[in-house]
């Protein structure tokens, strides 16, 4: 297999108990054609890497609190460093919740208003797309994604600040763009789904774009996940030219 | 008493007796399948006995060295209708299942759930995992000890005196005394099995590993005496190696326990060092328990002293007992009972039946399921009859489902258990899947009673005859008796629970269940027969239990399935549902939700005078299937079912009005909202559910 992205190299973090590492290596290597490796999370070094992906699961189980014990491992430091270097730093779902749980991104991701886990395909609608994981995207534009979350509705309580900074990145929303209640999933503030930090470069969502990337495994046969991926692989290139 | 699948079939690369079934898919590529109850500990303790059942049965996959990849769970309840004890159990017994899946990562794809009174005390919690690899790992992971001088390890959790006597606690009928169990049974900790999971793949891929096996039901006594019984070794234990979550533990406890997430290894002696290094390098707990040697003797030693000096096979072969079965007197008038002239309307009728419980959406349940994790599942739960998976870097994908319908069983469990393989083959076959194997998971009364013991004899019997007439290879099978409520005299509907895994080859070949264009033929294969005994028509509109349950005509049935597969051949086949509970309205009704379609039906072709209109309507004979063809087909598609001599009836075009319309029947014209049908269909369970 041709590899169109040979210089670039990513890691993904594996936590133990995170269970969507697999997937987004599966992803990014086979569908994406981006050399990515998994790593576990205590051997993780950033100067090896152009970019991180925080993946989806149950960090150390979750217990305590959803992605509290992981943002004390050593490869959140580790990604505080590649953000000062400019390098992207995504979480998705459980990893969203270990980067706001690191101070990280702004915000706190609560238990689901409906108190149930939740897994179903929603809408999204791109709120701002000059992030790391948007620039290949349209401001409004609206993708197809599934969830799979018990602790997933955001709060912050700096919401002003958060629109004034353009930190709101993706929103739930319906088919057409419309910000309604049943929009919502979770209950999330503004139907908040996704946010950054003030240098865009860092980035959680609770949505999972690893499966959205092949039509096989869509409903309605769109990739929109892929437009995800390919952001990232443009910042960085970016970024490196 | 089964046919020997690992002698008679080239496929299956373990069979009965083993900790799941393996079958060989092609590619190097193999997968493990098992389904086992965990019906007692769920009765008592729900959330806990739900979670710990997925424990043991992710488990008993991984066990075969391979990873585990989904879960199916189909369940029993009482009704849930004013039943509050009821839906406290569906509640938690489905967060369990939820929660520990969920964390895990490994997605509950299939399952079903009936409610009915009989199950009011005893719920059941039945659950099934199916597990994917290299034929090349599972060949490095046998459940046996068969070298002496090989290391044997514990990894995993601590034991602790959780769980002491689950296994003959889950032997016993509940009584009042019950609560008082609860503590034997066991609490879950799927972060630890998650671990156990990454650690004992990449301990396998070693090559170090020669024997694996989990501390289920029997803790360490079973595992050890499995182990080195199985494999015709003997060996050594010191108990004082293994690790307990609380000192003081006496060697019978230490012996007994049922802790959670624990697995034992049998290591090369070379590898002993690397696989440890795998361990640590997750984290995991584990101590070096003793050592296998040939002298077909198992000693465990507790500092010093000997406590255990017994042949390794003594445990491991089960003793035979001879049970006296009886055929139930009530039987006879149950089955006379005739189907009483309906007192509402047809219409009325089948929208009583979409919002009965057992037909009902249970999106309630799966949507609390991570069903997508994996990035397998091609069909979702909901989507079609069965759950489908692809194989990654395969053009291969597996179809699984799961199912048996209790009512039918408890009239004729003979029969029933026949149907329940004609329909959960009908499932993967609906999905264009070829049925690969079964397993099954035996749920049924006390055994000493010989009535209830009938019902289990009938069964095997059932399962034995069709599995060999159909060419089925059974490959794992398991048995929970007791399910009898001793206070209230009340046993369980005869539940032998049928999961059936098929192969599909090519996404083109992937049928799925909606209706897709109007001016599209609906096309009824089977014949209908007045068949309503333990229907959902006698129960919910007629209040009966009773009546004629359907019984299955092998040859048909085969025609029938042979047939489809030469339409899939041409591809000539849009979409494809079995005909289950509720009969053919209901199932054409839930092909014409998803895209919000109709059905202009015209049954005449089907006129039979020995029929009334509402036991054709609402028949539940098996193995029948409407699917949508393009009409241009349908001449090839007769000649096709005239040679193989398969019974199919034109019944209607699809329509792009959103409603039902039927004719054709002695009662006059009639017609269904969709938007009506799917707004009941989708509102019972969370209106009974939430507050």
């Amino acid at each position: 297999m041709k590899r169109l992205n040979m210089s670039i190299r990513i890691a993904v973090i594996m936590f133990p108990g995170a269970n969507c590492d697999l997937d987004t290596i599966h992803v990014l290597n086979n569908v994406m054609n981006i050399q990515t490796d998994l790593v576990w999370h205590n051997y993780f070094k950033e100067s090896e890497y152009d970019g991180v992906i925080l993946p989806g699961g149950f960090a150390f189980g979750d217990y305590l609190r959803a992605g509290i014990i992981a943002a004390h491992s050593p490869a959140l430091d580790q990604a505080r460093m590649m953000l000062k270097d400019n390098k992207p730093v995504i979480g998705i779902c459980n990893g969203f919740q270990v980067l706001t749980e690191a101070n990280l991104l702004p915000g706190a991701l609560l238990q689901n208003n409906s108190l149930k886990f939740i897994c179903k395909w929603v809408n999204l609608r791109v709120e701002n797309n000059k992030t790391a994981c948007t620039n290949m995207m349209k401001r409004g534009e609206v993708i197809d994604i599934p969830i799979a979350h018990g602790e997933g509705r955001y709060f912050a309580d700096n919401l002003k600040e958060l629109e004034e900074n353009n930190q709101i990145v993706f929103k739930y929303s319906t088919e057409n763009g419309e910000l309604t209640e049943n929009a919502n999933p979770n209950g999330s503030l503004e139907n908040i789904a996704g946010v950054c930090n003030l240098e865009q470069n860092c980035i959680g969502l609770m949505p999972h774009p690893e499966r959205a990337s092949e039509a096989i495994l869509s409903p309605k046969g769109t990739i929109h996940g892929q437009l995800f991926f390919k952001s990232i692989i443009e910042f960085i290139k970016r970024r490196l030219s | 008493m089964f046919e020997d699948a690992e002698a008679n079939y080239d496929y299956v690369l373990a069979g009965p007796g083993q900790d799941a079934g393996v079958i060989d898919i092609g590619d190097g590529y193999c997968l493990a399948f098992r389904i086992e109850s965990h019906n007692h500990p769920s009765a008592i303790e729900p959330y806990h006995g739900a979670a710990t059942g997925i424990g043991g049965i992710i488990r008993d996959i991984l066990c075969m060295g391979v990873r585990p990849i989904a879960l199916l769970d189909p369940l029993r309840f009482g009704r849930l209708k004013d039943n509050p004890h009821s839906k406290w159990l569906f509640k938690y017994v489905v967060k369990g299942i939820a929660d520990y899946g969920n964390c895990t990562g490994i997605p509950t794809i299939g399952g079903e759930v009936e409610f009915d009174d009989s199950f009011k005390s005893n719920c059941l919690v039945n659950v099934a995992c199916i597990g994917l690899g290299t034929i090349e790992d599972f060949k490095h992971a046998p459940s046996r000890a068969y070298n002496p001088g090989d290391y044997v390890i514990l990894m995993g959790g601590s034991t602790g005196r959780d769980g002491i006597h689950g296994v003959t606690f889950a032997s016993r009928t509940l009584t009042e005394m019950s609560e008082a169990d609860r503590p034997a049974v066991q609490i879950g900790d799927p972060f630890t099995k998650k671990m156990i999971i990454e650690a004992t793949l990449e301990a396998v891929k070693t090559g170090y590993v020669r024997g694996l096996k989990d501390l289920g039901g029997g803790g360490l006594t079973c595992a050890t005496s499995e182990l080195t019984g199985d494999g015709n070794t003997g060996g050594n234990i010191e108990l004082r190696k293994v690790f307990t979550r609380e000192p003081g533990m006496n060697s019978y406890e230490i012996m007994l326990s049922e802790s959670q997430e624990r697995m034992a290894f049998i290591v090369k002696p070379e590898g002993l060092e690397s696989v440890l290094d795998v361990f640590r390098k997750y984290e995991m707990g584990f101590a070096v328990i003793g050592r296998t040697n040939d002298s077909k003797v198992l000693k465990v030693f507790d500092g010093n002293s000997l406590v255990v000096n017994i042949p390794a096979k003594a445990l491991s072969e089960s003793p035979t007992f001879n049970r006296q079965e009886k055929r139930p007197s009530y039987l006879d008038e149950l089955i006379s009972q005739k189907t009483p002239v309906p007192t509402i309307g047809l219409d009325e009728c089948v929208y009583r039946l979409i919002a009965s419980e057992n037909i009902c959406s249970k999106e309630w349940v799966y949507r609390q399921y991570d069903h997508e994790v994996g990035v397998r599942s091609v069909v979702k739960c909901g989507e079609g009859d069965s759950g489908v998976l692809r194989i990654i870097g395969t053009d291969k994908f597996i179809a699984a489902s799961v199912g048996v319908n209790s009512k039918h069983c408890f009239l004729d469990p003979y029969e029933g258990v026949k149907g329940a393989l004609v329909e959960e083959c009908g499932n993967v076959i609906a999905n264009g899947a070829k049925p690969m194997a079964m397993v099954n998971c035996c749920n049924f009364g006390n055994p000493e009673i010989p009535e209830s013991f009938w019902y289990f004899s009938k069964s095997v019997d059932g399962m034995n005859d069709f599995c060999r007439n159909l060419r089925i290879p059974i490959v794992g099978g398991n048995v929970s008796f007791y399910n009898e409520d001793e206070v209230k005299k009340i046993a369980i509907k005869a539940t032998p629970m049928i999961m059936i895994v098929g192969l599909i080859k090519g996404e083109e070949n992937i049928i799925t269940l909606p209706f897709k264009n109007a001016g599209d033929d609906i096309l009824l294969i089977g014949e209908t027969q007045a068949e309503l005994g333990g229907s959902e028509y006698h129960s919910v509109i007629h209040t009966l239990e009773g009546g004629k349950p359907p019984s299955v005509d092998e040859q048909k049935i085969k025609a029938r399935w042979d047939f489809l597969f030469e339409l899939y051949k041409r591809n000539i086949v849009k979409a494809n549902h079995d005909i289950n509970k509720g009969g053919i309205l209901v199932t054409i009704a839930e092909m014409c939700f998803k895209k919000n379609l109709g059905a202009d039906l015209d049954f005449t072709s089907c006129y039979d005078s020995n029929l009334r209109d509402d036991e054709f309507l609402f028949s539940e004979s098996v193995g029948r299937f409407i699917i949508e063809t393009n009409h241009k087909e349908y001449k090839t598609i007769g000649e096709i079912a005239r040679i193989l001599n398969v019974n199919i009836k034109k019944i209607g075009v699809i329509s792009s009005n959103p409603e039902i319309k039927i004719k054709g029947l002695k009662s006059k014209v009639f017609s269904l909202k969709i938007d009506k049908m799917k707004r009941l269909y989708d509102s019972v369970i969370s209106a009974l559910m939430e507050i």
